[in-house]
C-alpha cells in the first residue's frame, strides 16, 4: 500500500510531457517482452557446434531467442534437479534422462531420441596413421603417453569409452594411462594441443577439431548405443520448448546435424 | 568406486591421501616465495611494484579454469617452461607435481596477503636497530622479523593449505583426473556428484574435507597463540 | 675523530653542516626540528644524505663524490635510540648479547658482566622488554649498544622520553660511559642541563646550520648563542670539591672562590662541573652584607646583550669562569652595567639543582 501511495504521489508531480514519456516507455517494454520470449536449452557438451548452428536457424525461423547452456550431461541434470530454469534438456545418454523422468522433472510426452553418435579413437596431428582396434596393441601404441577421456565413471562419453575398451580387451593395458578430463570437449582439447597423444571422443567432436585425426572407430556393438534423448523440462515454457523440439526434427535441422556427423537413431 | 562396505573405499582413501600430499607440498613450496613477495611488497620501493602486486593477486581474480588453462599452455609438455623442464626430468603434466603446482599457485595470493599484513605490523625501527648492532640484512630478517611475523605466517600457511585442499577448477583443467596421481579430494567429490546415487559417497568425502580443514584451523590457532606469547613478552 | 660534512634537503630548510667530533662526548645541541636527528642518522647509515662526507678515524663511511656508502651494519656505531627499540621477543640478556654476536673478532670488547654491573641491570636479565620501565629499557639499550664493540656511541635524545626522575637516574650512566669506558660519543640533545653535564664539545645547530662549535664552557657561556631559549641559559663553571660540611653543604673551590652547594656525593679533590642558571643570578655593584645567599662571586662585565624585550643578558668574567646573569634592562642601566664594570654575582646555594651538577 505504501509503495502505491508513494508512486501515486510522485506521479502527481510529473509534468504532462513526462507522463506521456513514461507511458510510451511502458508500452515499448511490454512489446519487447512479448517479442523476446526465450527458450533456455541445457545441452550436452558434445552437441555444441552442431546445436549452435541449428539454434540459429530456429531463431531466424521463429523469431524466438535461444539461450544455450553446454556442460557435461550429469552436471546439467543435477542443475535441473535443483530447479534450474531450463526449458529443454538434451542429454548425451538415456541414463540421466531416465533419472529426471523418474523424478517427474521432464514432460514424458515430449521425450524423443534426437541424435545418435559414434565413438572414435583420435590422435594428435592432422595425418596420424590409422589403427586396427581388433589387432593393435593399444597399450604399446600409447607408450608413456596419456589417453584423454571424459570422466570414465560419470560422463557418458567416458562411460561408453571404458565399456568399448573393455569389450575389445584393451582396458587393462590402457587404464593406468587414462587422463580423465571434466568433459569430452576438455579431453578433445588435450589431444588437439598434443598434450595427450590419443583420446576417446565422439565422432562429431573429432570432426569439429582440425588438429586431431580419427584413427579408429569403435564398433557399435562394443558399447551401449550412443543416443541423445531430448525432452521439455516440466516447469518450463511448454509452448516454446515444443516449438524448439519440433524444429530440431525438421529437415533443416537434420541437415545441420548430419553435416556435423551426427546420426539419426533407429526408430 | 565402491560406495558400500568400508566407510571409505580404497580409491577414496587414495584421493584423501593424494590431496594431503599435494596440498602439503604445494604449501611448502609456495611458502618461501610468499614470504619473499610479502616482504618485498611491505618494505621495499621499486619500479614495477604495482605490477608485482597485481601479478600476485591474479590467481585470486581469474576464473580457476582460466588459470588451469594458462598452466597447461606454459607448463604442459608442449609449453615453453614445461618442455624445457622435461629435458631435465621434471614433469608437471598429468602428475601430482602438476596438481601441486596448480594448488600452490591458487594458494599463493592468500598466503602473501596474510604474511604481508604481519610484516607491516613489525616496526621497521626494530630492524634499523638490529642493523646498527651489526646484523646484515638476512640475519635481521631471520632473528628479528621472522619470529615476530610467526603468528601471521602460520595463519597464512594454514589458509594456503586449506585453499590447496579445496582447489579444483585449475587442477582438473591442467592435469585432469587420474586416480593416484591427480584425482584429489575435490575431483573425487565432483565425480561422485556426477554419478546417479553417488551423493552419499560425495557426502562422506565432504565430511573428511571438513574434518581436515577444521583440524588445520585448530592447529594453526594453537601454534599462532604460542608464537604470539613468545614475541609479546607477556 | 669523526669528521662530518653534510647537505640534505629537509621540509622547510636545508641541512648544511660541517663539524668535527673529537674524543669525548660531542653534543649536537639545538631546538627540535633543526636537523639534529638527520645528522646522527646519516652518521649511522640509516639515512642517505643528498651530498656529503663522513669519516671516522680516517675510515670513509660515506662520500657522495666517490659514490662510497658503507651500510649501517658495517659501520660499528652503537646507536641508542630515544625509544630504546629493544627486541620484544628476546629476553634482556638476549638483547644484550645480540650486539656482541655480530662484533668482529679482533674488536675490543667489554664483557657482559662489566656492562651489566656498570648499568645495574643484573636483576633484569631474564625479563622481557615488555615488563621493563622506561628507565630500565634505556639502560638495557645502552648496554646493548656498548656490547656490540662500537667505535663510537650515537645517542639520539636518549633521555627525552623519560620523566625528570628517570633522567636524573640515567644521565650518570652516560657520564660513566664517558669517564670509565672512554668511548667517544655523538649525543643529540635539546636540554642545556644534559649539555652541561655531559659535553666535552658542543655543536650548536640552528635552522640546519652550525651556529657555534666549542667546548661546553665556551658555548654555554656565550650569551649570543641560546639554542634552548633564554630561560634555559646558564654558564658552566668547573670547580674542585674542597670539603663536605656537617650541616649538609659541600664547599667547592672554583678558581679560588668558594662555592657552596647542597651536599653531593663526590670525594674531596674530584672535579665537578656546575651549571649556574642565568635566572638564578643576582648582580650587585657592591659586595652585599647580611644576605642569605652564600655564593658571592666577584667579576667583571664582559658585555651586556639586550633584545626587544625587558631583559638583558649580562656576561661576567669571574675567577671561577664565565657567568651569565639575566636581569632587567632597567636594572642594567640603573647599575651602570657595561663592559669593564666590576660587580658581584650572587647565587643561592639551594638554587643549584642536582641535575646541574656533574662529574668533571
Amino acid at each position: 500500500m505504501n509503495t502505491h501511495r508513494a508512486l501515486a504521489l510522485s506521479l502527481q508531480f510529473l509534468t504532462r510531457w513526462q507522463h506521456r514519456l513514461l507511458a510510451a516507455a511502458a508500452l515499448a517494454a511490454g512489446l519487447a517482452a512479448m517479442a523476446s520470449a526465450q527458450v533456455t536449452v541445457f545441452a550436452a557438451a558434445s552437441t555444441k557446434t552442431a546445436l549452435d548452428e541449428a539454434a540459429a536457424g530456429f531463431e531466424d525461423a521463429s523469431g524466438l531467442s535461444v539461450t544455450l547452456s553446454y556442460a557435461g550431461s550429469p552436471a546439467l541434470a543435477r542443475q535441473i534437479q535443483l530447479g534450474a530454469p531450463a526449458d529443454v534438456f538434451i542429454s548425451a545418454n538415456p541414463g540421466w534422462m531416465d533419472v529426471l523422468q523418474q523424478e517427474q522433472l521432464i514432460d514424458p510426452a515430449t521425450r524423443l531420441d534426437l541424435l545418435a553418435n559414434r565413438l572414435v579413437l583420435i590422435a594428435s596431428g592432422r595425418a596420424a596413421p590409422p589403427l586396427d582396434l581388433e589387432t593393435a596393441d593399444l597399450g604399446a601404441a600409447l607408450g608413456e603417453g596419456r589417453l584423454a577421456m571424459a570422466l570414465v565413471d560419470a560422463v557418458p562419453a567416458g562411460i561408453y569409452g571404458k565399456a568399448a575398451l573393455t569389450a575389445l580387451g584393451h582396458w587393462p593395458a590402457v587404464a593406468p594411462n587414462v587422463a580423465q578430463a571434466a568433459n569430452v570437449r576438455a579431453a578433445l582439447a588435450l589431444v588437439a594441443s598434443g598434450e595427450a597423444p590419443m583420446g576417446v571422443v565422439y565422432a562429431t567432436d573429432a570432426r569439429a577439431e582440425p588438429s586431431v585425426t580419427v584413427i579408429a572407430t569403435f564398433p557399435e556393438d562394443s558399447h551401449p548405443p550412443v543416443i541423445y534423448p531430448a525432452a521439455a523440462v516440466a516447469d518450463g515454457n511448454a509452448a516454446e520448448a515444443t516449438a524448439f523440439l519440433d524444429y530440431l526434427r525438421s529437415p533443416a535441422a537434420r541437415g545441420v546435424f548430419a553435416r556435423h556427423g551426427f546420426g539419426v537413431p533407429a526408430e | 568406486m565402491s560406495t558400500e562396505a568400508a566407510w571409505l573405499g580404497p580409491e577414496e582413501w587414495q584421493a584423501v591421501m593424494l590431496s594431503l600430499r599435494v596440498s602439503f607440498w604445494a604449501t611448502l613450496a609456495a611458502l618461501p616465495l610468499a614470504v619473499f613477495a610479502a616482504y618485498a611488497l611491505a618494505r621495499w620501493q621499486f619500479p614495477g611494484k604495482q605490477i608485482l602486486n597485481s601479478l600476485v593477486h591474479l590467481p585470486l581474480i581469474l576464473p580457476p579454469v582460466v588459470t588451469g588453462y594458462l598452466l597447461l599452455m606454459v607448463f604442459g609438455t608442449k609449453g615453453p617452461v614445461g618442455g624445457a623442464l622435461q629435458q631435465i626430468g621434471i614433469v608437471f603434466a598429468f602428475r601430482w607435481t602438476g596438481a601441486a603446482l596448480a594448488a600452490g599457485i591458487m594458494a599463493f595470493p592468500l598466503m602473501v596477503r596474510a604474511i604481508r599484513l604481519s610484516v607491516e605490523a613489525v616496526d621497521p625501527k626494530l630492524e634499523q636497530a638490529a642493523a646498527t648492532l651489526g646484523a646484515p640484512r638476512v640475519l635481521v630478517f631471520a632473528v628479528i622479523t621472522l619470529p615476530m611475523i610467526l603468528p601471521g605466517l602460520i595463519a597464512g600457511t594454514v589458509l594456503g593449505f586449506a585453499k590447496a585442499m579445496g582447489e579444483f577448477g585449475a587442477t582438473i583443467t591442467f592435469v585432469s583426473s587420474i586416480p593416484g596421481q591427480t584425482q584429489t579430494l575435490p575431483s573425487a567429490i565432483y565425480t561422485f556428484l556426477q554419478v546417479p546415487g553417488g551423493e552419499s559417497a560425495a557426502l562422506r568425502l565432504t565430511l573428511v574435507s571438513i574434518a581436515i580443514a577444521l583440524g588445520a584451523l585448530l592447529l594453526s590457532e594453537v601454534l599462532a597463540r604460542r608464537a604470539a606469547d613468545r614475541t609479546g613478552g607477556r | 675523530m669523526l669528521r662530518v660534512s653534510l647537505h640534505h634537503a629537509l621540509p622547510g630548510f636545508g641541512l648544511d653542516v660541517q663539524f668535527e667530533a673529537p674524543p669525548g662526548v660531542t653534543v649536537l645541541f639545538g631546538r627540535s626540528g633543526t636537523g639534529k636527528t638527520t645528522v646522527i642518522q646519516a652518521v649511522a647509515g640509516l639515512l642517505r644524505p643528498d651530498r656529503g662526507r663522513v669519516a671516522l678515524d680516517g675510515e670513509l663511511l660515506f662520500d657522495t663524490t666517490r659514490r662510497h656508502w658503507l651500510p649501517p651494519h658495517k659501520r660499528r656505531m652503537g646507536y641508542v635510540f630515544q625509544e630504546g627499540r629493544l627486541f620484544p621477543h628476546l629476553t634482556v640478556r638476549q638483547n644484550l648479547l645480540f650486539g656482541q654476536w655480530f662484533a668482529p673478532r679482533g674488536a675490543k670488547r667489554e664483557s657482559l658482566d662489566r656492562v651489566v654491573e656498570l648499568l645495574g641491570i643484573g636483576p633484569l636479565l631474564q625479563r622481557r622488554p615488555g615488563l621493563l620501565s622506561g628507565g630500565e629499557k634505556q639502560r638495557v639499550a645502552i648496554g646493548r649498544a656498548l656490547l656490540s664493540a662500537p667505535r663510537m656511541i650515537l645517542a639520539d635524545e636518549p633521555l627525552s622520553a623519560l620523566d625528570e626522575a628517570r633522567k636524573a637516574e640515567i644521565l650518570p650512566y652516560f657520564e660513566r660511559l664517558r669517564d670509565e669506558i672512554g668511548i667517544p660519543m655523538l649525543y643529540v640533545s635539546h636540554s642545556a642541563a644534559e649539555v652541561a653535564r655531559l659535553a666535552t664539545t658542543v655543536v650548536v645547530l640552528q635552522d640546519g646550520k652550525v651556529q657555534r662549535q666549542g667546548t661546553a664552557a665556551e658555548v654555554l657561556g656565550d650569551s649570543a648563542v641560546m639554542p634552548a631559549g633564554v630561560r634555559a641559559a646558564g654558564a658552566l663553571l668547573e670547580a674542585r670539591v674542597a670539603k663536605h660540611h656537617s650541616d649538609g653543604l659541600t664547599e667547592l673551590d672554583a678558581g679560588g672562590v668558594p662555592l657552596f652547594l647542597p651536599q653531593i656525593a663526590k670525594a674531596p679533590g674530584s672535579q665537578v662541573r656546575v651549571r649556574i642558571s642565568a635566572h638564578e643570578v643576582i648582580l650587585s655593584r657592591q659586595r652585599p652584607e647580611g644576605l642569605s645567599a652564600l655564593n658571592i662571586l666577584p667579576g667583571t662585565v664582559e658585555h651586556v646583550r639586550t633584545g626587544g624585550g625587558p631583559g638583558a643578558m649580562v656576561s661576567l668574567q669571574t675567577p671561577a669562569g664565565r657567568v651569565l646573569a639575566r636581569v632587567t634592562r632597567r636594572s642594567a642601566q640603573a647599575l651602570g652595567l657595561e663592559t669593564g664594570a666590576e660587580c658581584f654575582a650572587i647565587v643561592k646555594t639551594v638554587s643549584i639543582a642536582p641535575e646541574d651538577i656533574g662529574g668533571g
